[in-house]
């Protein structure tokens, strides 16, 4: 980097930290916070964050749950299909041919 | 071990119809039956995929419902109409009895049992065809009694929930029609059937989430 962009940087940081220090009572600031904190939306919020945060996860269980039983499907049917294959010997024998 | 008979059985498939040869000292090691074979077919899993976006779409919804239902002190809010809740119940168990024909019909699909699956077919689009008109005639005397999307949140909440909802049956319905028509073409049979099986998906996703939104919006 040129020596001119570290100078700026660094100036900046120092101004940015000596504003900070200057202003306390902005760092108590939240950016979402606002009205009385006993407002029962707070509550309906909470909920809401908290049903949204969990469906993402429901959702992927089930897929992965759906996904998990097709494949135990597919193999079982593949077991079946094994089993139930017709064999066709090669030799000969009376019976089949008639003679 | 002997084979009782050596014929092919006329209902395999093509690729399963290999004869295998027998040398008399043991078998040879046996092909898969469905080497490089997907265990799940694309429509199918398009659809899965599709309804983990609807679901995330309604829980967005239920989420919005959430932060005003629990936020407000008087639920619903004073001079609002009440909601219907037993006319709605009777409702609910309409919608329940034609996700269980849906089922039924899919089972009597890979029976081969195609008159019962057309049959059935019928009695689940009948029955969420009852399911919207109910619903219907609902909405039509709460619009009557003054509950509207610009009432109240209340009124706003209600159709959004409950009109996406709706509209999804619609949709479902649509499709279950065309669903029924190939079924009445022979076009679903014991092998092919992902047309039939996604449609019930999507079906059983629809009423699913109908005692969901049901016990959020007019019970609680």
């Amino acid at each position: 980097m040129p020596l001119n962009m570290n100078r700026k940087i660094f100036s900046t940081s120092i101004a940015m930290g000596l504003a900070l220090l200057a202003k306390p009572a902005a760092l108590r600031a939240c950016a979402v916070c606002f009205g009385d904190t006993n407002d029962p939306i707070n509550a309906g919020f909470n909920a809401s964050v908290l049903f949204l945060m969990a469906t993402p996860y429901m959702v992927m269980t089930l897929i992965a749950g759906g996904l998990f039983w097709a494949y135990r499907r597919a193999r079982k049917q593949d077991e079946q299909a094994e089993s139930s294959e017709p064999v066709a010997p090669l030799a000969w024998n009376q019976e089949e041919s008639g003679r | 071990m002997a084979q009782s008979s050596t014929a092919r059985k006329l209902d395999d498939a093509p690729q399963r119809a290999v004869l295998r040869p027998t040398f008399g000292g043991g078998n040879p090691p046996r092909p898969p039956v469905r080497p490089n074979a997907p265990f799940a077919n694309n429509a199918w899993l398009a659809v899965l995929m599709f309804l983990g976006a609807e679901g995330m779409f309604f829980a967005g919804l239920i989420g919005a419902y959430l932060v005003f239902r629990i936020g407000s002190q008087v639920w619903p809010p004073p001079f609002q109409p009440r909601l219907p809740t037993a006319l709605t119940a009777a409702n609910t168990m309409i919608l329940l009895a034609s996700a269980v024909t849906m089922r039924l019909g899919l089972r009597a699909n890979r029976r081969g049992d195609r008159p019962l699956l057309i049959r059935l077919l019928s009695w689940t689009a009948v029955a969420g065809a009852v399911f919207l008109l109910i619903q219907g005639y609902e909405w039509l005397q709460l619009l009557h009694f003054g509950l509207t999307v610009s009432s109240s949140v209340y009124g706003g909440l209600f159709y959004t929930i409950i009109g996406f909802h709706a509209a999804h049956v619609f949709g479902a319905l649509i499709w279950l029609v065309v669903v029924w028509l190939k079924a009445r073409r022979g076009r679903y049979t014991k092998e092919s059937y992902v047309g039939l099986q996604i449609c019930a998906m999507y079906w059983t996703f629809v009423v699913a989430l109908w005692p969901l939104l049901y016990g959020l919006v007019y019970l609680y």
